[in-house]
């Protein structure tokens, strides 16, 4: 080997050794304790080998397929409707020409905002007795709504402070995206005759897709992890209605201290959202697109 | 740059808020070493707060407030007791999760701190619930060790407006069936009959539905004298306990009932929007103007019970315990403020500031004669009826079962009967996995 390799080999090892010890080791150890059964006495953690049974359980665990299911419709909904709005505000702010930073501001603002104060603004918008929202349909003389205690409704709300909370997330990507695209392509287009939907349809879409994929990537991945929001707004119910699988594990490995079965389902739960991330990448990449 | 540093200040005193430091007084001299209490944030919290910094100012010891939501709490007490030394030196546990610090071994028994250590005159053992056997895994005063002393009785009562009553000449409600009379004569378009908490959580619903099950002399989990269990939560007694619950809560109370929080049900009452609530009292919160628009009108009484079974109601009691992980000056420093904390003065200084004391010496006092303090009498009254509702250490499996089934039964997501039935079912897996000896009972037609 090159003597340039070796010292390249070297000066990368720290930063691998510091991965390692953060990244790697706990994932090894949450993958042992996903074979264990913990308990504690006398101070002391009895950790039983239990094989595959941790495992076996999660196909019976009802809140586990409520998280799931719940989970799923969350993020395809929340960040489908976070994309088509961060684009079109990210295609409005493009158009304008005097002010364009005072608008960029005001449409990251929620960006800005620690989830435990959305939670208690939106929980107190969201008030059955005392929200603005009831308030405001009380003017129409519409009957108010349990936002958070309907369970036809409250999967709905949470999607909706999602979508108020993160669209600024997609607005900033989209607008760098669309700010990048080559002008000139532009300028032919339209001299060529394309019209305003042309143009999107046949220019902008295209040349925006790896952007909107790697924008869905980081919005699906993050969108997947939501916890703060339901903790604060719904606590996962009613009944199941709002259970995500982060508070399924939350709740199996913390509040009911199944520190082994956690584990088990923290690692399955890794592995299906890799495995629906990777498969989202692969379909994006057959059409072309290099997220 | 000025500007910089001073946004970072703020930055740092914004992120060590929860962190609440107590100082003591210059001319008091310190005997025992710092000391830190990892607690929750609940009603009663700045009542406790307020009694600390007292404790502060008259010995010189400095304290430590670590506070935090109720889950948080328990989950910094396990990291903390699971590690080589523990940064907290006193746990405030509830009565939902106790058992498991007990069980785990990781509390050091009082008296080994201080052999001469005891619960001071009038403060009451909770149903024993402050002792434990080691060698029998039970909770036990005859036999056990002191593991513990009770810091906050918490317990349900019903309030009620005082106002409303006398303009409807109504009788205080002492069974369910007249709370029900009573609540529909109150009912308007501006008020609730009751506000009943229904929403699923880490111990909510289950702990308000107790009251209505033990009157109908049903249970969830029941504890037999031969140190066996039967899963009782689909007994015909739960279910009529549970059939009131829902009876109120369709015909007089809130319509999202399922989806109520203590501080929504407390609000309610705070606000004037409801008649009745069976809560934990907050009743400093109910008599500051500042925060309630019922001053002075909220009455205090034991929940309702039947005439067969009398009432009863769920301790949901905070118990201050001494971590083992700890080194010994910091235990003595632990134990020196529990003692105080017990003295008559410390109990009467804890209900002046709010919240409500341990000692029944206190509460059968004059102090109770006082309007301020009307709600003594009832606790002093419902005290002796509470009970502790799970004394095994894998309760918060069970409350995961019994939360989300018995939220689904009250939402109207699933009809009463299978709720009950699949809790059942669900709860003796627990049992089973956990090695119990236990009974299951048919499931309800």
């Amino acid at each position: 080997m090159k003597r340039e390799t070796i010292w390249r080999h070297l000066t990368l090892m720290p930063a691998i050794v510091l991965f390692a010890l953060l990244t790697l080791l706990p994932l090894a150890n949450l993958v042992t304790l996903g074979f264990d059964d913990v308990q504690w006495l006398d101070r002391q953690a009895v950790r039983t080998w239990v094989g595959l049974a941790n495992y076996a359980r999660l196909p019976a665990d009802n809140l586990l397929r409520s998280g799931l299911l719940n989970t799923l419709i969350f993020a395809v909904a929340a960040v489908a409707l976070q994309l088509v709005l961060g684009f079109v505000l990210a295609l409005l702010t493009t158009r304008i020409l005097n002010g364009r930073t005072f608008y960029r501001t005001v449409f990251i603002l929620p960006i800005l905002v620690p989830g435990i104060v959305i939670g208690a603004i939106w929980k107190l918008m969201y008030s059955y007795d005392f929200g603005v929202l009831n308030q405001l349909l009380a003017l129409v003389e519409i009957a108010p709504q349990d936002w958070l205690g309907s369970s036809h409704l409250a999967l709905l709300s949470v999607i909706i402070v999602d979508v108020w909370h993160w669209t600024p997330f997609c607005f900033l990507i989209l607008l760098a995206g669309l700010e990048s695209l080559p002008e000139d392509i532009f300028e032919a287009a339209r001299i060529d005759g394309a019209g305003g939907w042309q143009i999107l349809r046949y220019i902008t879409l295209p040349l925006m897709l790896p952007t909107l994929a790697v924008t869905f990537v980081f919005r699906m991945i993050l969108a997947f992890k939501v916890f703060d929001e339901i903790y604060l707004l719904t606590g996962g119910g009613p009944g199941t209605a709002t259970e995500v699988i982060s508070f399924t594990i939350y709740r199996r490995f913390f509040t009911e201290n199944q520190t082994g079965y956690g584990a088990a389902m923290s690692v399955a739960v890794i592995l299906v959202i890799a495995s629906l991330i990777l498969a989202a990448t692969r379909l994006t990449a057959r059409r072309g697109v290099k997220p | 740059m000025k500007n910089v540093t001073k946004h970072v200040r703020q930055a740092v005193a914004a992120a060590a808020l929860p962190l609440a430091v107590l100082a003591a007084a210059p001319g008091a001299t310190a005997a025992e070493q710092p000391i830190t209490i990892v607690i929750n944030q609940s009603p009663w919290f700045p009542g406790f707060q307020a009694v600390v910094e007292k404790y502060v100012k008259e010995t010189g010891n400095q304290v430590q407030l670590d506070i935090n939501p109720f889950a948080g709490s328990l989950e910094k007490q396990r990291t903390a007791v699971r590690t080589g030394t523990s940064p907290f030196d006193l746990l405030i546990m509830n009565a939902g999760f106790f058992v498991e610090f007990y069980k785990g071994g990781f509390l050091e028994p009082l008296k080994a701190i201080d052999a001469k250590f005891a619960l001071g005159p009038g403060i009451g053992d909770f149903d024993q619930t402050v002792c434990w056997n080691a060698a029998k895994s039970t909770l036990d005063c005859k036999t056990g060790e002191l593991m513990s002393v009770p810091i906050n009785p918490n317990v349900l009562l019903l309030h009620y407006r005082t106002d409303l009553y006398k303009e409807h000449n109504l009788k205080v409600p002492t069974t369910w069936e007249q709370l029900y009379a009573n609540a529909k004569v109150l009912k308007s378009a501006r008020v609730y009959g009751i506000s009943q908490r229904g929403q699923r959580g880490a111990f909510d619903v289950t702990y308000d539905v107790f009251p209505y099950i033990w009157a109908y002399g049903g249970d969830i989990l029941k504890s037999n004298a031969d140190g066996t269990f039967t899963v009782a939560i689909n007994s015909p007694e739960t279910l009529a306990g549970m059939e009131m619950y829902i009876k109120l809560a369709r015909d007089v109370g809130h319509p999202s009932t399922a989806g109520q929080t203590q501080t929504n049900v407390i609000q309610n009452m705070a606000t004037g929007r409801a008649a009745h609530i069976n809560s934990v009292p907050a009743p400093a919160l109910f008599d500051d103007p500042s925060q309630s628009a019922v001053v002075g009108l909220v009455g205090y009484a034991e929940p309702p019970g039947t005439e067969k079974y009398g009432t009863a109601t769920p301790l949901g009691h905070w118990l201050a315990g001494v971590p083992k992980n700890i080194p010994d000056p910091r235990k003595k420093a632990a134990l020196a403020f529990l003692g105080w904390f017990q003295t008559d003065a410390a109990q009467r200084a804890y209900a002046e500031a709010g919240s409500l004391p341990v000692s029944l010496t206190v509460l059968n006092s004059d102090m109770a004669n006082q309007p301020k303090f009307r709600w003594m009498k009832a606790l002093a009254a419902a005290l002796p009826h509470s009970r502790l509702p799970f004394s095994i250490t894998e309760s918060s499996q069970v409350l995961a079962i019994t939360e989300l089934r018995l939220n689904q039964a009250i939402g109207g997501e699933m009809p009463l009967r299978d709720a009950l039935n699949k809790a059942a079912a669900e709860i003796a897996e627990v049992m089973k996995a956990a090695k119990y000896t236990y009974q299951t009972l048919p499931d309800l037609k």
